[in-house]
């Protein structure tokens, strides 16, 4: 396989890498800035624990090739530690016991972030639907 | 209570490290010179391995059953009378018994890469007809999944009773097929292994996500021909487990050998498709039960035949016959009845093995039991939470010895169901039911009660005969030079919270803040011996062993204490993090320095032991707690779409003194939601050929935010006779009852249509032909 260039912003940082077409975004990510914070359940799209900030916008990295986000901005959890809404999500999941393995937890906060901010005045309901995209298996989502 | 000990909604230590993203996952881990495995897997179900054919360049990369000289196949024994033990090879080797058996392992520098080599391997193979229906695996004409036996049972079982005379007069005799799917227990992680051989310490060391690594270790040592000392595996940060990864894998196996014979460390990570379709299969029971009353519902007798589809193999350590016999000696529930007869098979099929599965076989039992109930109940008349009042066992019989010699400890059964009745309101959807739906839709309730044993040690397993079997729990405390404690156990936290909850019992016996208690878990290099975390065990026997081992490290500290203090040790007591005496008190960090920087400041006569302890414990009797819980739910049904939704879902549970109630509740809404997912949406379905037919998860749904309720929780809290604090296992409970109460809700409201479900999930094609089933009956005028 030949690699491709390409030049990215991840959690504020210019990087340069040669990807292979084929590797998706999670696995660049992952082994080779080693970011291991994004996880991944199912790498076809559909439990959302890799999904990550592209452009602002949440995405599934699993889905997403390495090689298109050229010149993209990328946020991953290890780019919110000092996020002052993230702060307050942290302290809300472990107050109201919101994780237990903490698998699916990077991207549920990513999710749960992008909700909060884009749908401020969301009812329980429209946020179960909004975070239909992510599943846990160990929390019922209460 | 205080607010940091046993009782105490503390929040828990381990979440900061997961809400950032610095977990430490088995995926996660990366070695110097780490190369990745993927594994050629079995496309067919059941045939003869002809020839697997290595194109030349990837001679020195591609490893089959003939390199792995010396490893023997896993092998499961149960010590019941006619069990027929199974082989497994860690790589096929002559046959394949299942879609997704190992046939070979190719090596590169990425996965990506190791599958581009696998799909050049060709295998011939001579296909043979597959076993997949359990009740037709057991037919005379059948093929073989393992020729030697001569017919597909690993075990057959029987509780036997003359039912004779309950046949000639009981008023009331209901009889039902029951089914539960197969289905995948799907933790987010899946499972994993980097091994590495460690050149300077001779040792190989297995990073697994597991759940029993200790387990993990002697099934390793077995099969590898390896001393214990020569391995180590440890457990990291595990994304879930429910059951599957206590399980040894030949993956394991293969990836040890691997490493041991290459001189670079490798790393295989399980992909949803190879869970889905090779590996974590559970569940699957079908029984054929009939219930005997009195005409208002008292229970004469119950008379059942079960079969689980055990699958191709027998497990480690649990066995092929773990969920049936379990069956035999559970089906009665929580009820007192005279006469009992069940007989189980333990089937072998051409499908995955199947794994324990959170609650195991009690969610089928449950299913059964609480089905048949409910029919009793329709015959009667009542009101199905009546049928139950009359056949629970009492409060005032506890503890109390059933028809299957299970010694429920304690606890008020009829009042978790009357506190169920009265939190789902059952009057008011009586009411709701008369009025009818503005929408059209059909309203029901329904309920379900169980009890689980938990914890249960040496009399209960080694009954079992299988390779393990729970002894003593051992936990090791020490105080650190600094005041701190660390704690070291064998079991394995994936979820449950235990960095907490274990630092909350040391807590409370010695008040060393939590956040100077430092939990070492999941490292057999570090930890005592423990069968690991299963079977709603860890917070009862951990637990216990933390205890123990804090108490007699609390004896040292006060002598220690006292006299730094200067005075006599019984005149002081230890707690809240010193050592309190009549006139003054001196902390933990004190006693602390003294032992480990100042020794010249201690007691002549002080044990030399120091400040730490390793402690054994086992509860009074080992006979297992007996937490249960009642479960009620209000269901709506679209009998044009055959579409169920969940209005209200309540559970009045106890689990004797609950050492963090708010991780409690957590275990049950996430054990319910487990629950819900059997009820209505998870399954597993095979061709008539073998082929799993859900291989990702847009085919296996899994309930996500939108299917699910807000559970309401409400806490009895019954302790323990036998217990350290009282406590009672619960881990597994949630995931018991609501197949049983979903099911009881649907048929309650497919009364007007007299249909009735019995099959799990109730998907909407179930629930629409149990209504066509009904029309067509209907319209031959049967009842």
């Amino acid at each position: 396989m030949t690699g491709k260039s390409v030049s990215l912003t991840v959690n504020g940082h210019a990087v340069t890498a040669t990807v292979e077409p084929r590797t998706h975004l999670a696995d660049f990510l992952r082994e080779q800035l080693l970011l291991t914070g994004t996880h991944l359940g199912c790498e076809h799209g559909v439990c959302g624990a890799c999904t990550v900030e592209i452009d602002g916008e949440i995405a599934r990295s699993c889905i997403t090739f390495a090689v298109t986000c050229d010149g993209a901005r990328i946020r991953t959890i290890e780019g919110f530690d000092d996020d002052p809404v993230m702060d307050r999500l942290r302290r809300a999941f472990t107050e109201e016991h919101g994780l237990q393995c903490g698998y699916c937890t990077p991207g549920m906060l990513i999710a749960a972030r992008d909700i909060v901010t884009r749908l401020p005045t969301a009812d329980p309901r429209r946020i179960r639907v909004e975070l239909s995209g992510n599943l846990c298996r160990c929390t019922g989502y209460q | 209570m205080t607010e940091t000990g046993v009782g105490a909604r503390l929040p828990r230590k381990e979440d900061d490290r997961y809400l950032r993203g610095r977990g430490q996952y088995v995926a996660d881990i990366k070695l110097p010179g780490m190369k990745d495995v993927a594994f050629l897997r079995s496309p067919i179900a059941h045939g003869r391995i002809r020839a697997i054919r290595i194109p030349g360049k990837w001679r020195d990369s591609v490893f089959t059953a003939e390199d792995l000289e010396g490893v023997k196949p896993i092998r499961a024994v149960c010590a019941l009378p006619g069990f027929k033990p199974s082989e497994q090879p860690p790589l096929a080797s002559g046959k394949v018994r299942q879609v997704g058996e190992l046939l070979a392992m190719c090596v590169a520098e990425t996965r990506a890469e190791a599958e581009d080599i696998a799909a050049e391997v060709e295998v011939d193979f001579e296909e043979l007809p597959a076993v997949v229906d359990m009740l037709a695996a057991r037919a005379a004409d059948a093929p073989l999944v393992h020729e030697e036996w001569g017919d597909n049972v690993f075990l057959e079982t029987l509780i036997d009773a003359d039912l004779d005379p309950v046949k000639e007069r009981a008023p009331i005799r209901v009889t039902r097929e029951i089914r539960t799917a197969r289905q995948c227990m799907m933790p987010i992680e899946g499972r994993g292994v980097v091994a590495a051989w460690d050149t300077r310490r001779e040792q190989l060391v297995v990073h697994s996500a597991a759940q029993m690594p200790h387990i993990t270790r002697t099934g390793l040592a077995e099969c590898l021909g390896l001393d214990h000392g020569q391995i180590r595996v440890v457990s990291p940060d595990v994304g879930g487990g429910f059951g599957y990864k206590g399980i040894l894998l030949p993956e394991e196996v293969c990836l040890s050998w691997l490493a041991r014979h290459l001189d670079h460390p490798v790393r295989w990570i399980e992909d949803r498709r190879e869970h889905l379709t090779a590996s974590a299969n559970c569940r699957e029971h079908h029984y054929l039960i009939t219930a005997y009353a009195e005409a208002d519902g008292t229970l004469l007798a119950i008379d059942a035949e079960a079969t689980v589809d055990s699958g191709a193999y027998s497990i480690y350590p649990f066995t092929a016959c773990l969920e049936a016999a379990q069956i035999g000696s559970i089906l009665p529930g929580p009820y007192d009845f005279p006469v009992y007869r069940c007989r189980t098979w333990s089937v072998a099929s051409n499908k995955s093995p199947i794994m324990p599965y959170r609650g195991v076989a009690r969610t089928g039992v449950c299913f059964a039991m609480e089905l048949i109930l409910d029919a009793v109940a329709r015959e009667a008349g009542v009101e199905p939470y009546e049928v139950r009042l009359k056949n629970l066992v009492p409060p005032e019989a506890m503890p109390f010895d059933n028809i299957t010699n299970k010694h429920f400890d304690s606890g008020d059964y009829p009042e978790s169901l009357r506190r169920a009745v009265q939190a789902i309101g059952l009057a008011a959807v009586r009411e709701r039911q008369a009025r009818g739906e503005p929408d059209g839709r059909l309203i029901g309730v329904g309920f379900a009660i169980y009890c689980e044993q938990a914890a249960h040690g040496t009399s209960v397993y080694s009954g079992w005969g299988i390779p393990m079997v729970p002894g003593h729990e051992q936990a090791t405390a020490r105080i650190t030079p600094d005041g701190g404690l660390e704690l070291r156990v064998g079991v394995q936290s994936h979820g449950q919270g235990m960095e907490t909850t274990l630092a909350q019992v040391a807590n409370q016996i010695l008040g060393i803040d939590p956040g100077k208690v430092k939990l070492v878990h999941g490292d057999t290099e570090y930890t005592p011996y423990s069968t690991g975390t299963w079977g709603s065990r860890c917070m009862v026997m951990a637990g216990g062993a933390v205890a123990a081992a804090c108490r007699e490290l609390a004896g040292r500290v006060a002598r220690i204490g006292a006299h730094l203090l200067q005075v006599p040790a019984e005149e002081v007591t230890v707690g809240g993090g010193k050592v309190q005496g009549d006139s003054g008190s001196v902390g933990i960090d004190e006693v602390a320095k003294a032992w480990y920087l100042r020794p010249q400041d201690l007691p002549e006569d002080v044990d030399p032991g120091g400040l730490e302890i390793t402690a054994g414990y086992k509860p009074k009797r080992d006979t297992g707690t007996f937490s249960y819980a009642s479960h009620a739910v209000i269901v709506a049904v679209d009998s044009e779409l055959g579409a169920v939704e969940i209005l209200d879902y309540a559970v009045v549970e106890d689990g004797g003194t609950l050492v963090n109630p708010m991780i409690v509740e957590g275990q049950i809404r996430g054990g319910a939601a487990q629950g819900i997912g059997t009820a209505l949406y998870e399954e597993m379905p095979f061709d008539g050929a073998g082929q799993p037919l859900a291989s990702t998860l847009a085919d296996y749904l899994i309930p996500g935010p939108t299917e699910l309720p807000d559970f309401r929780i409400q806490h009895m809290e019954t302790p323990s006779p036998y217990t350290e604090f009282g406590v009672k296992g619960i881990g597994e409970g949630g995931a018991i009852a609501p197949p049983a109460a979903i099911a009881n809700a649907v048929n309650d409201a497919l009364r007007p249509l007299g249909a009735e479900v019995a099959e799990s999930p109730i998907t909407p094609q179930r629930l629409l032909a149990a209504i066509a089933a009904a029309r067509g009956s209907a319209g031959d005028g049967a009842p």
